[in-house]
């Protein structure tokens, strides 16, 4: 299908550009959402993004997203999809199996954000998709992760992660990160993950938030960006499962093949995204990201008012 | 143990009652749902509430869950030495 005057609905180049794009800002904490609203519009290009075409357009680029984060950590999810069949065996989570203890910590956090989507996501979208209401929630991502970098500082650190590790059984099962992470408590994976529903309004970084949620409860940065993206796993596959029908039915006629274009691209963009966001994090926080939120959020915000 | 078996009785009887929410969403169109059910309309219709009715099958499954643990074994804690 082409729009009127003989036009793709999306140019092949412009799949190729939101592909990269949306690989790259899902998983970096500048919110993917806020860029494809705001981008386009500071390029030129009238793509309907609220239209139903963009939207399942998007369905392809975010299931390339949730399966390289799954293929990425796959390792993880096995030992994580074993305890969870432990768990349920033994009706019980046993202080040695730290791969179970994650799984339902996973659990428990994705099921707040998760109704939270299902049940207001498409009147958020309605409400804020303006470029405009993404500048400014890009703007206070970027306080948000200055927020996050600060308040780390008076977060339990990792003296008490320590003692927790310290104090449970050994497991033999599972990597030290895995180890790490299950000193989570259940109320704090809750709260972690409900901060992931901030994510629905464009501008507000799902990734950012929860590895600021992380530190907030004493992760340091490498272990906050993996719970992160072994949270993100499950509600972005999710989402675009429930929105696959929109990009094999009607809403999807006439971009399917850019659809496809743009889901190689992300998924590309996504598999050297979280290689480096995994290094970066080794060592490196979320201020740069910051800096970037804030002045990309009020530089777009002045083009897009004055 | 008595208020054990009692909150995984509750529990099941909620997950019960959701899951069957959940399928009368999915289901049944707008038009057709109970009256007093969140997203009910009144004129004819054909739209169905998948999402209300998948977050109610979910929790559902995890008032499941909580009885499920809650009837299971209970890990004896052993005070370690030192």
């Amino acid at each position: 299908m082409v729009a009127a005057g003989g036009q793709h609905l999306i140019s092949y180049f412009q799949a190729i550009v939101i592909g990269f794009l949306q690989g790259v800002t899902e998983l970096f904490p500048i919110s993917s959402l806020g860029h494809a609203v705001i981008l386009p519009k500071l390029l030129g290009w009238h793509l309907g993004q609220d239209k139903p075409y963009f939207l399942a357009f998007l369905v392809a680029t975010h299931l390339a997203t949730a399966t390289v984060l799954f293929i990425f950590f796959f390792p993880e999810w096995a030992r994580i999809l074993k305890g969870l069949g432990r768990s349920l065996r033994d009706r019980q989570i046993r202080d040695d199996d730290p791969d179970a203890r994650l799984a339902w910590l996973l659990i428990v956090g994705t099921i707040p954000a998760g109704l939270i989507g299902l049940l207001f996501e498409h009147k958020l979208r309605s409400l804020f998709a303006s470029p405009t209401a993404a500048a400014a929630f890009l703007t206070a991502n970027g306080l948000v992760l200055f927020a996050a970098e600060y308040l780390r500082r008076r977060a339990p650190g990792a003296e008490e992660r320590a003692q927790e590790l310290e104090r449970r059984p050994e497991s033999e099962t599972s990597s030290d990160a895995e180890k790490r992470l299950a000193t989570l408590g259940f109320r704090e994976a809750v709260g972690v993950g409900t901060a992931q529903a901030a994510a629905l309004f464009p501008g507000i970084s799902r990734a950012g938030i929860t590895i600021g949620g992380g530190l907030f409860v004493g992760l340091t940065h490498e272990d906050a960006a993996r719970y992160a993206f072994l949270l993100a796993t499950p509600i972005i596959g999710a989402a675009a499962l429930l929105k696959l029908p929109d990009l094999v039915g009607h809403n999807g006629d006439g971009v399917r093949g850019q659809a496809l274009v743009g889901a190689l691209c992300a998924g590309a963009a996504a598999w050297f995204a979280i290689k480096f966001l995994m290094r970066y994090f080794q060592t490196n926080t979320l201020t740069p990201f910051a800096v970037y939120c804030l002045f990309a959020g009020l530089g777009a915000l002045l083009v897009f008012v004055f | 143990m008595r208020n054990d078996r009692l909150l995984a009785a509750l529990a099941v009887l909620l997950g019960l009652v959701l899951v069957a929410i959940g399928v009368t969403y999915i289901a049944l169109d707008e038009h057709d749902i109970p009256s007093f059910f969140p997203g009910h309309v009144s004129h004819p219709a054909s739209h169905h509430h998948i999402k209300h009715g998948i977050a109610a099958i979910f929790l559902g499954l995890a008032c499941f869950a909580f009885a499920w643990f809650r009837t299971g074994p209970r890990e004896e804690r052993v005070a370690r030495p030192g």
